[in-house]
């Protein structure tokens, strides 16, 4: 037994463990306690079994054919990228778990946290499984109990009439995903008993070129509807803010990128290169998301709702690095096609570090405050000084401001993208810089976000009496946030060899990719082989730090000396929290600018002094924008299955009668087929 | 189309400037390069109204005119006392006006400059024994030069302007480092 399969059976003990023992245990103190002894075993095996297969390149593999084996049993497998991604369930899975610990204790006596526990741990051995499923049966079993196990996750609270609308929105769009994948894989296995990933391999090489177009297009649409591809992201924004912080963490930070583990599986390893509209297809679903993804999240006034668009976004610019990908090797340009997808790889990784970093701080601020919308916090800073911080730190590696990790990869993106436009083909050179444009765009456009997130919710003054008495929370949150904001800070700096370690990664799992380019392998800078630009994180930070210290040592010897004073408001004798920005007033520009997507609503009522007209007793201002793809896409589809359910219905009619000529023709049925079959 | 062929058919329709008042000039040009010389910038100007009949605002706005045009001098008027090195207060302080002067005052960054503009600054004009009124400038914020005048001429706001810049040394040698002053004048 090799250090890999033991790592694998110390994740699957200690998440069944976990979650079963927490399950039965009678108090909610211990429940917590299990449930978290559970899930740092669990993450730890997972770990080793991630660590064990990254350093030797062996796959870890554990086989167990006797269960379900009419199906080909549970067939474990990890290879580079699935350890790239158990490693990262792992990691932020452990994390989660300890902030969930404190987390989870004003859970006691409302909630079943026994309940809560054989949850949270199915779901981490889901989520662990999918990255080292192996062969279709396991794959899909893993799916679904990520699946069902985030459901019941997403439906804690589920006594709140929203939850339960986003709990039934999830479950529809989960199932839906499924739905696909069983046809996408069966399409590539080369006979119905052949399913392990090995035999799909094979069978894609082989299939004809309709069957992969068909493959690749319901890759795209289930994975793309679990990493929350627009138009198929409505489930995302419902269900991340309703579940607790943590779990919110691991389902934006990690289960959304399985989508995109699915889709690099199914693209890069099984069915390698392909026609470029492919790539364009991606491309296209990369910016519709990142813009739809970023523009509505600018106007969300919901803190976990933001954040939940913003994973939107940020699946559009993964998207975006594998379509640049696509494209490139469809050309016959591997080496600057691994950087669109070593880019994409680099991304999600650093992608699930700050949003869970994000999360987990919006969790401490709701958990204080006891509300969500940013129109009632505000001047947090004084009271949870660590929460804002680490805040500020998750919000400008999300702006992608240097040299944190959000720059580093969407640096690299574009590195990509700019390789494309030097294509010879005129689609992919018109193509690639209008998704530049797209890119550009969107990280200008999130960066305002994420301006608004930090300002109206941490500084200023408090809009609401909720903020009052609001702490840091527990030292052991606090401690799990300060780590994933020094993962920001590390995982930035050092960029040039984690996408080296990326590229590794694509190379290792798909074979159409050559032998890495020279000038990939550099240790400080970021560029592309197609050597357009380069930049170096470390030197950036120097400069950045250098530039402060002079500016801060000039004015020390200057004799300038720090002022503390209130606020210059005018002059004014009182100044209130109703002078200050809102979320909403901050977003309005841009609301006017984009109206054509957000059509906004709005409804202005003033009611006035009886006497005079020039007395002002109230004014009353609300504005709604329209979600444009539930109206257009899914209002329809709902009310056309609403129909036929109805039309269905009359089936069941009510009467015994009716029921019994069923059942008897059902018989005759069976018999006439019985006679006809012999 | 419209408005180039009426820039074509109408022409200047300005007239023609009077020679300018050499003396205004000749302050100006004193006010630069003292300017110059202590702060090596353009002087950052806020004005008050604390209470004006805005016949000094009249005069005051005269100094931003094609006339007298002070921008030439290096010196401008800001939006905000936080950016402001002088402030040019007018009028008897009214009640309602007392606690925001104050405030304009504390938000002035140090070494504060206050030229008080015309005879109500100084000693509340007509205005005295008002119940509306406070009392003069003075009594609310240390004044550094007061303009007679009712209301004073551009010239005249000019030289008071001149003769604040003048004490700058002064101030900035007598303010602490937290920037309250220790002496009052």
């Amino acid at each position: 037994m090799t250090l890999g399969a033991a790592g694998l059976l110390l994740m699957a003990v200690g998440f069944v463990g976990g979650g079963a023992v927490a399950a039965v245990w009678p108090t909610d103190r211990g429940a917590r306690a299990v449930t978290l002894a559970g899930a740092i075993a669990g993450c730890f095996g997972g770990l080793i079994a991630a660590v064990f297969s990254m350093a030797t390149g062996r796959p870890a593999a554990a086989h167990l054919p006797q269960l379900v084996s009419s199906a080909g049993g549970i067939v474990l497998g990890l290879d580079r990228l699935g350890a790239l991604f158990l490693a990262l369930v792992s990691t932020t899975g452990l994390l989660a778990a300890i902030y969930g610990a404190s987390y989870t204790k004003e859970y006691e006596g409302r909630h079943s946290l026994g309940m809560f526990g054989l949850m949270f741990n199915g779901f981490l051995l889901g989520m662990s499984l999918v990255t080292c499923a192996a062969n279709v049966f396991t794959f899909l079993l893993a799916w679904e109990l990520m699946a069902v196990t985030s459901y019941f996750l997403v439906m804690t609270e589920s006594d709140s009439p929203e939850t339960r609308q986003a709990g039934l929105w999830y479950a529809a769009m989960a199932h839906f995903a499924l739905v696909l994948l069983l046809p996408m894989f069966l399409l590539m296995a080369p006979d119905p008993n052949a399913t392990t990933f090995a035999d799909l391999r094979l069978g894609a090489r082989i299939l004809p070129d309709v069957a992969r177009d068909g493959v690749f297009l319901l890759a795209l649409v289930a994975f793309g509807s679990k990493a929350g591809v627009v138009p198929l992201h409505v489930w995302l924004p419902r269900a991340h803010p309703e579940a607790p912080s943590h779990v919110s963490a691991l389902m934006s930070g990690v289960m959304i990128k399985l989508g995109v583990y699915g889709l690099l599986r199914v693209l890069v390893d099984f069915l390698g290169a392909g026609p470029a509209w492919w790539g364009g297809l991606v491309l296209l679903a990369g910016s519709v998301s990142a813009l739809a993804g970023v523009l509505y999240a600018l106007t969300e006034n919901d803190l976990k709702r933001l954040l939940a668009y913003s994973s939107v976004e940020n699946v559009g610019v993964i998207l975006l690095g594998i379509g640049a990908g696509l494209i490139l090797q469809s050309y016959g340009l591997p080496a600057l096609a691994l950087v669109g997808f070593g880019a994409a790889l680099l991304h999600t990784v650093n992608h699930a570090c700050f949003k869970a970093l994000l999360f987990l701080a919006a969790g401490s601020v709701v958990q204080q405050t006891h509300t969500r919308s940013m129109e009632q916090l505000g001047g947090l800073i004084k009271g949870m000084p660590y929460t804002s911080a680490v805040f500020l730190v998750g919000s400008a590696a999300a702006a992608a401001l240097p040299p944190l990790n959000g720059f580093a990869s969407e640096w690299m993106i574009f590195q990509a993208l700019l390789s494309g436009a030097q294509t010879p083909q005129p689609g992919a050179a018109i193509g690639t810089p209008l998704a530049v444009g797209v890119l550009a765009l969107t990280s200008g456009l999130a960066a305002a976000c994420f301006v608004k997130a930090f300002g109206i919710t941490f500084l200023a003054m408090p809009r609401s009496d909720r903020t009052t008495g609001a702490t840091d929370g527990h030292w052991s949150a606090r401690a799990v946030m300060i780590v994933l904001a020094g993962g920001c800070v590390v995982l930035g700096l050092s960029a040039p060899l984690a996408i080296g370690a990326m590229y590794r990664t694509i190379d290792a799992v798909s074979p159409i990719v050559g032998p890495v380019a020279a000038g990939v392998n550099a240790r400080v800078w970021l560029a592309a082989p197609s050597g357009l630009a380069r930049v170096s994180p470390v030197l950036l930070a120097l400069l950045l730090t250098s530039i402060v210290v002079v500016v801060a040592s000039t004015l020390r010897h200057r004799g300038l000396s720090l002022r503390y004073a209130d606020t210059w408001g005018c002059g004014r004798i009182h100044q209130t929290s109703r002078m200050e920005y809102t979320s909403s007033a901050f977003a309005e520009p841009l609301r006017r600018i984009f109206s054509e997507l957000y059509r906004p609503t709005q409804d202005l009522s003033i009611s006035v002094h009886p006497e005079s007209q020039y007395f002002v007793r109230s004014i009353t201002y609300t504005s709604h924008i329209v979600p444009w793809f539930e109206k257009a896409l899914y209002d329809p589809l709902t009310g056309a299955i609403k129909k036929l359910a109805t039309w269905i219905l009359r089936l069941q009619a009510g009467s015994v009668h009716l029921y019994l000529l069923y059942v008897s023709m059902a018989l005759v049925a069976a018999l006439v087929a019985a006679w006809w079959s012999q | 189309m419209l408005l180039f062929s009426k820039i074509w058919k109408t022409g200047i329709a300005t007239e023609l400037l009077e020679p300018r008042d050499p003396a205004a000039v000749a302050v100006g040009r004193d006010i630069e390069r003292a300017v110059q010389r202590l702060l090596g910038r353009a002087l950052a100007i806020r004005e008050v109204d604390a209470g004006s009949c805005n016949g000094c605002e009249l005069e005051i706005a005269g100094l931003a005119s094609p006339i007298y045009d002070m921008e030439r001098f290096g010196m401008h008027f800001v939006a905000s006392p936080r950016h402001a090195d002088l402030l040019l207060v007018t009028g008897p302080v009214t009640r309602n006006m007392e606690i925001p002067l104050r405030r304009t005052y504390e938000a002035t960054p140090a070494p504060k400059l206050v030229v008080a503009v015309g005879d109500c600054a100084r000693t509340c004009g007509v205005f005295r024994g008002s119940y509306a009124i406070v009392g003069a400038v003075d009594d609310v914020i240390p004044v550094d030069v007061h303009v007679g005048g009712c209301p004073p001429e551009p010239t005249d706001i000019l030289r008071g302007i001149l003769a604040a810049v003048d004490r700058l040394p002064d101030k900035k040698a007598s303010s602490t480092p937290d920037g309250t002053r220790t002496v009052s004048s």
